[in-house]
């Protein structure tokens, strides 16, 4: 019998900080050549897209509970440690709650915050606009702030709480805290849809104010489960070809997740379809509007690339089985659809930033490259809080009462 | 404690040696560790005893309930439509409300056929055989209402594009034709889905009646079992079959409700042009679907003492999804309130004013009780574990659904954009008395389901049997 293998060294977490901190000096540097609203939409850009990931990791610990799931408990572990990450995006939102509270920068990124906000056109002010007169008691700077500081607020609580039972878990190997884990979940779901929900609402959608859709918020979650689904993968990969997870990962365990990302990818199509769809098929003007901005210029190729690349392409791809289990064509997919995320996201916010006579600035400009800094020193932030954590826990929930048969995971065992 | 063999192209980690798990066993699919013949004779027992007398005073009632549908349906023929209570503006009421009620039933059978299997919920085996069959009967009651709705019922094949040559060309553009090709691609998929799944046990009731010297029933059950011996080949490709009809049937029931929803959603009408209805409406079916389970399978496990095969872990598991879905529906509509208040559109805001609180807030609040709170008190295991009280909650979520598609096409056609044109519907006694008896039509197929086809899978029980497990059910390693 071979001796068992140790683990390798942990990995080094100040190389993610300093690639999150290059990122973030890189789009402050954008300043320089862009305008301070820009720059803003750019990091809204880049929070937006990390904390999407990070909800969806939220969500599906919390659906793991919930489910009594077993195979993804492999996997649980390393969204437990990303998890503590929603505590450093709150700060990294912070600068956007600032600018908000600037006189003299506040309605820069949302306009409605400023009520002498000119609108396109030259059709008077957001003060005196009667549409905005009607939502102003939900779109207001107070609301926002309380709003944005709960949505952080029940994250990181339902975060902490998870990270804690599991983590005590590991000492003791008593089975109330997965019993306390299952009730913070059903608890935890509702709250998070509900959060996630109207932070979609009050953070993207309201950009451009006029515009509603009771979709919207089905919309965010699908990306958000997407966005974690794909990085889960990452992780798995990332952690196998390190050693870590050699001789605990299974094809089984990709398998599954692969079947995951493609069911989102299924997902996202059908709400995405059935948003624009009904919106195409009423044709009525004040929600058409949305979707004509996002035809105009270099936009109407976004939506084809989105239409294609984050549908059709996964969808097609992950068809195979070969796709979900070979690390060497998994890999690649779960990229594409990080990056289609991005650009999804870059969809939604960017166009409301308009020229004089109202129209969506380009798509390829300056603004997208600051959006992609923004993404990698956000980013960095979260790979580090990771990686922080990494090392303060076992590499998987050693005293999980699912652990064993995760680990024997295998598809005809319909767990 | 070691990995799975996939895994061990390297040394067992470290951690594997300290991996020791926390006792908290799974609750058993089969209670008191009930063997494979058991199995067998429960379920063939219900076909192969006298018929109970319960059995022909309900099925009696049912048939004299059905008379009701048959009789609405005959006056309804030969008097023409407007003996309904539609009139202008409401000129879609109960048969529209009818048909997504019914529909929406159907689809807790191909939920937990399909969706559950593949999402490999063990616990289905014992459900899913008895949703199935409500999937077919609910699918036949929705499909009276349009047909019928059309007028000349003789027509109706007129609906199918295979009537070019009498240059009747259906309008493509409009979802009532797309749920024609929907319901019935959904009826066939659903019939194949179930028939599939039933014959590795008509074949045991064959070989039972056989046995017993039962000549015509074996020969009839040996039909229908298609020469099935249960040979590794045929279950191979049993299994196979049964997995692609599970993959062909979950987008299915996605896309029957999406298109149900796009009745309504693709017009301009306030109260029915929002984004959200697709989802909505399949969330909505799902808890429909799954209230109606309960409201049937709880009385046959009473009756015929199942409580072995649908254990309280059962009736748990199907409380959290209708507390599941329920929630979902409770967040669609307070989604659409709120968007009908943040679009600012007058017109819309009306909408669901006049909902909550027009001369119709009655049906309103009946539904926001019975489909929002009532599956809140599933959040408690007195009540998951209270099988009367279950029941009475399930048939409250039967009477929400049922008004929830009420109050969405009569609130909004009632009072829409010109106050001149409003009105006040109520359904004539013919509307009434055809869909009362539609109950009956479906009772009595479920009535003939019981008592001639087994009303669970043996096989998939067995295999969720803790003989089945290798591992011998323990912490599988």
């Amino acid at each position: 019998m071979s001796a068992p293998v140790p683990p390798p060294p942990a990995p080094r977490s100040d190389q993610a900080l300093y690639v999150g901190l290059a990122g973030i000096a890189t789009t402050g540097f954008g300043l320089m050549f862009s305008p301070l609203k820009m720059v803003a939409f750019a990091w809204l850009v880049g929070v937006m897209f990390w904390t999407a990931i990070t909800i969806g990791m939220l969500l599906l610990v919390l659906i793991h509970h919930i489910f009594d799931a077993s195979w993804s408990t492999i996997i649980r572990r390393q969204y437990e440690h990303w998890l503590s990450a929603f505590k450093w995006l709150a700060l990294l939102f912070l600068p956007l709650l600032v600018l908000s509270w600037m006189p003299r920068h506040s309605g820069l990124v949302w306009s409605w915050m400023d009520p002498a906000t000119p609108l396109p056109g030259g059709h008077g002010t957001v003060g005196t606009d009667v549409l905005y007169v009607k939502k102003s008691a939900f779109l207001n700077l107070n609301l926002f702030t309380i709003a944005t500081i709960a949505f952080f607020a029940v994250w990181v609580f339902l975060s902490c709480k998870l990270r804690k039972h599991s983590f005590a878990q590991d000492a003791d190997g008593d089975a109330v805290w997965t019993l306390k884990n299952r009730w913070w979940a059903a608890a935890g779901i509702p709250l998070a849809a509900l959060s996630l929900t109207f932070a979609s609402i009050l953070w993207v959608k309201s950009l451009e104010y006029h515009w509603f859709s009771t979709m919207y918020g089905v919309w965010f979650f699908s990306n958000c489960v997407r966005g974690a689904l794909s990085m889960g993968v990452l992780m798995m990969l990332w952690l196998y070809h390190r050693g870590d997870y050699a001789g605990l990962l299974n094809r089984n365990h990709l398998h599954s997740i692969g079947q995951l990302v493609f069911a989102f990818t299924v997902f996202w199509g059908y709400v995405s379809f059935s948003q624009y769809f009904l919106i195409w098929n009423a044709n009525i003007p004040e929600e058409t509007f949305w979707y004509n901005l996002r035809e105009q210029g270099d936009w109407y190729w976004v939506g084809m690339l989105i239409l294609f690349g984050h549908f059709f392409v996964p969808f097609l791809y992950l068809l195979s089985y070969k796709h979900k289990v070979v690390h060497a064509w998994i890999r690649p997919i779960v990229i594409w659809v990080l990056a289609l995320i991005f650009v999804d996201i870059c969809y939604n916010i960017l166009p409301a930033i308009k020229d004089a006579r109202g129209d969506p600035l380009p798509f390829l400009s300056l603004t997208l490259l600051w959006s992609l800094t923004a993404v990698i020193g956000v980013g960095g932030i979260c790979v580090w809080a990771y990686l922080r954590s990494f090392p303060t826990t076992k590499l998987i929930p050693i005293r999980d009462p699912r652990i064993a048969e995760c680990l024997v995971y295998h598809e005809s065992s319909h767990e | 404690m070691s990995a799975h063999p996939d895994s061990a192209a390297v040394g067992a980690p470290a951690v594997l040696a300290e991996v020791k798990p926390a006792v908290l066993p799974r609750p058993v699919l089969v209670a008191n560790n009930r063997n494979y013949t058991w199995i067998t004779d429960k379920i063939c027992s219900l076909i192969e005893g006298p018929t109970p007398t319960w059995w022909w005073v309900c099925f009696i009632v049912a048939i004299f309930v059905a008379s009701f549908t048959i009789a609405g349906l005959t006056y309804l023929v030969g008097t023409g439509v407007g003996v309904w209570g539609h009139r202008s503006p409401v000129n879609w009421a109960w048969d529209i409300v009818n048909f997504v009620f019914w529909i929406g039933i159907g689809h807790a059978g191909t939920l937990i056929s399909a969706i559950l299997c593949l999402l490999r919920q063990k616990w289905r085996t014992s459900i899913n055989r008895a949703a199935e069959a409500m999937t077919i009967f609910a699918v036949a009651c929705a499909g009276l209402f349009p047909l019928f709705h059309v007028g000349r019922v003789w027509m109706a094949w007129y609906l199918f594009p295979i009537s070019n040559a009498n240059a009747i060309w259906q309008n493509f553009r409009s979802p009532l034709e797309w749920d024609v090709f929907a319901v019935s691609t959904y009826g066939t998929v659903s019939v194949c889905f179930w028939y599939v799944g039933l014959i590795p046990d008509l074949a045991v009731l064959r070989d039972r009646f056989t046995l017993a010297g039962h000549n015509l029933r074996a020969w009839l059950y040996g039909l229908f079992a298609m020469g099935w011996r249960g040979s590794n080949r045929h279950w191979r490709n049993y299994e196979m079959a049964y997995l692609i009809l599970a993959g062909i049937s979950t987008p299915l029931v996605l896309s029957v409700h999406t298109i149900v929803s796009f009745d309504f959603a693709v017009s301009l009408l306030p109260g029915w042009h929002t984004t959200i209805f697709p989802p909505y409406f399949v969330a909505g079916a799902i808890f429909s679907g799954f209230g109606m389970v309960l409201t049937l399978m709880l009385p046959l496990r009473a009756i015929y003492h199942l409580e072995d095969l649908i254990t309280q872990y059962h009736i748990d598991n199907i409380c959290k999804i209708t507390l599941a879905t329920g929630t979902m529906v409770g967040y669609a509509y307070a989604m659409e309130f709120f968007i009908a208040w943040y679009g600012s559109n007058p017109y819309e805001g009306f909408a669901f004013i006049n909902r909550a609180f027009g001369n119709y807030a009655w049906a309103y609040w009946i539904m926001i009780t019975c489909n929002v709170i009532t599956p809140q008190f599933f959040w408690f295991k007195a009540v998951r574990q209270n099988t009367t009280l279950v029941w009475v909650l399930s048939i409250f979520v039967n009477v929400g659904m049922w008004f929830e598609r009420f109050v969405i096409i009569v609130t909004s056609l009632a009072r829409d954009f010109l106050p001149s044109s409003w009105g006040y519907y109520s359904p004539s006694i013919v509307e009434i008395f055809t869909f009362f008896g539609t109950f009956g039509v479906f009772s009595t197929l479920f009535l003939l389901f019981i008592r001639f086809l087994p009303i669970m899978p043996m096989a998939e029980i067995k295999a969720v049997t803790q003989q089945a497990d290798p591992h011998g059910g323990g912490d599988r390693h």
